[in-house]
């Protein structure tokens, strides 16, 4: 029954990465940006980040026949991983941006410190919650 | 005496009583080493890593020195030098240790504790510390020898193969223990070609640190046009260079969680060498080009090679200071160029040449001994070759796109 969950979760949350890839692919080669809601796709490693989400969005719908074998699993996890670096970064850059305070002061104020952190996010970082489902797949493969 | 047979009946009975048999489970771990060493799955997962590398490097280099360094050095530290030195602002002394007294920023002062402790501390140490981070982290979780598996296709077109890719990286760090690694590499065409690629084409941590800070907007390029340069030079020496260039055997460890102990080890012994080798290197820097400027022979090189470096590179003339700096620490020269007034193309053909030029001198005692006087003399045989096409043909691209 969970593996049919697996299938049919993992061949829907590809398809949105493989969307996003192309999206950022194209915005990215254009020299574009968008922005919509929370979502925004722009920055220098556009290109890259559309790139590696292409990548991750085929990993995922290659992965979902016969889920449960390792090497298909394995797909999983590194599509997964994928958006975890990208996402990673992104948080460690916000970190990294969020703390230093303007022009002469050492440390942010509160306000902008936390305004750092609001929307509008890259797709990696709204993918990220989703593909922490891999999570519970490596757990219960381990346990198997 | 036992006789072959014998021994091997020995051989057989003392394993079977030693070694314990059990069933061989794939874990995810090996299917996953497995993907990543396959072309269609590993690359695309390379690419990802070292997208994960370089933002990391940018956005932990961006933490120290544009959120606190730049304000310790250019509010504090300047005007304080500038109040207490015991020398007169119109002194020799004055100008080769705090440099121009109107400067109110230490990138532009160009004094020895001005300008050369701020490049060193304020903008390398960071981009090193972060580079060594990555790089340890990377051994240690048993994915570089992977990527060795992955790139050796590629690096088997340029007379090398899969391993090159661990003294290629190493260089992006320093290019001092990269020579010392090429010593991985089996035959002497191998090191050879590697050594030379290295010290013309690949920019140190030092000097992505510094071009990050100062040309964040075309770095870019200027890694794109180095990569290119890396590929073109190294399929031309393979083919002109007598030797054999084996294939690669290489046993691959599995995946594992590195350790926070032998991280630290690793990354204090890595960055600590810096101190010693690259520090001194960047004050010495500073002072003989300030010497330079004083006696005048700076400006009589800018006049004497305008020529060339305006006609045949499309460069100012004032890049000669940077370009002499440049045997000492390239990172010191890319600062120098930010300095000088030109266009985005000129800068990016600038960089370029700062890079190809000429190996630091640190990397030039490396040449010369990890591959003798011969070795030394080809790789600057072929380093003022691409100087000399790699410069005129990037100026050639720009004169074609109507930019220069």
């Amino acid at each position: 029954m969970k593996d049919k969950f697996g299938r049919v979760y993992f061949s829907l949350f590809g398809l949105f990465v493989l969307g996003f890839g192309i999206a950022e692919l194209i915005i990215g080669i254009g020299s574009r940006s968008f922005a919509w809601g929370i979502l925004e796709m722009s920055g220098e490693f556009l290109v890259w980040r559309g790139f590696i989400l292409f990548f991750a969005g085929l990993f995922y719908l290659s992965s979902v026949k016969n889920l449960v074998e390792i090497h298909q699993l394995a797909k999983v996890v590194m599509a997964s991983m994928m958006i975890w670096i990208i996402a990673g970064m992104q948080i460690f850059a916000l970190i990294t941006e969020s703390i230093p305070g303007e022009e002469g002061a050492w440390l942010n104020n509160w306000r902008d410190f936390l305004s750092t952190y609001s929307p509008p996010y890259i797709p990696s970082l709204i993918l990220l919650p989703f593909s922490l489902v891999t999570i519970y797949y490596i757990y219960k493969k381990r346990s198997a | 005496m036992l006789g072959v047979d014998e021994r091997w009946d020995l051989i057989e009975k003392i394993s079977k009583k030693a070694i314990k048999f059990g069933k061989y489970k794939h874990t995810l771990k090996d299917a996953i080493g497995e993907l990543t060493v396959k072309p269609l799955t590993g690359i695309p997962v390379a690419i990802a890593v070292l997208y994960g590398f370089w933002a990391f490097f940018g956005a932990f280099a961006g933490f120290f020195t544009d959120g606190f360094l730049v304000k310790l050095f250019d509010a504090h530290w300047l005007p304080w030098l500038q109040k207490v030195f015991p020398a007169a602002r119109d002194s020799w002394f004055y100008y080769i240790f705090v440099g121009d007294p109107l400067a109110d920023n230490c990138f532009e002062a160009f004094g020895v504790l001005t300008s050369g402790l701020f490049v060193a501390i304020g903008v390398v140490l960071p981009a090193i510390v972060a580079f060594y981070l990555i790089l340890t982290l990377l051994e240690d979780s048993g994915y570089l020898p992977r990527l060795a598996v992955l790139i050796d296709t590629i690096l088997h077109k340029i007379g090398l193969h899969g391993y090159a890719i661990v003294p290629s990286i190493l260089s992006l760090g320093c290019n001092v223990p990269a020579c010392t690694a090429c010593r991985i590499l089996e035959t002497k065409k191998q090191r050879f070609i590697m050594m030379t690629l290295l010290a013309i084409f690949i920019p140190c941590g030092a000097q992505l640190g510094i071009m990050l800070e100062v040309i964040p907007e075309t770095v870019g390029w200027v890694i794109l046009y180095l990569l290119i340069g890396y590929f073109i030079l190294g399929f031309v020496l393979d083919k002109i260079v007598p030797g054999k260039s084996p294939e690669l055997l290489l046993d691959i460890p599995p995946y594992q969680k590195p350790m926070l102990g032998n991280v630290r080890r690793k990354l204090w012994m890595r960055t600590s060498s810096f101190f010693t080798v690259a520090i001194p290197f960047v004050l010495l820097g500073v002072i003989i080009v300030n010497l330079l400027y004083l006696v005048g022979i700076i400006d009589w090189l800018a006049r004497a090679l305008s020529p060339l470096l305006m006609g045949w590179f499309g460069v100012p003339k004032e890049t000669v200071g940077p370009l002499i700096a440049a045997f000492l620490r390239k990172d010191l020269a890319v600062a120098q160029l930010s300095a000088i007034e030109m266009t985005k193309y000129q800068m990016i053909t600038s960089v370029v040449l700062v890079s190809i030029y000429f190996p630091c001198v640190a990397t030039f005692v490396m040449l010369l001994k990890e591959g003798g006087g011969k070795g030394l003399l080809g790789s600057l045989a072929a380093l003022v070759v691409t100087v000399f096409l790699y410069g005129g043909l990037l100026h050639l691209i720009w004169i074609l796109l109507g930019v220069a």
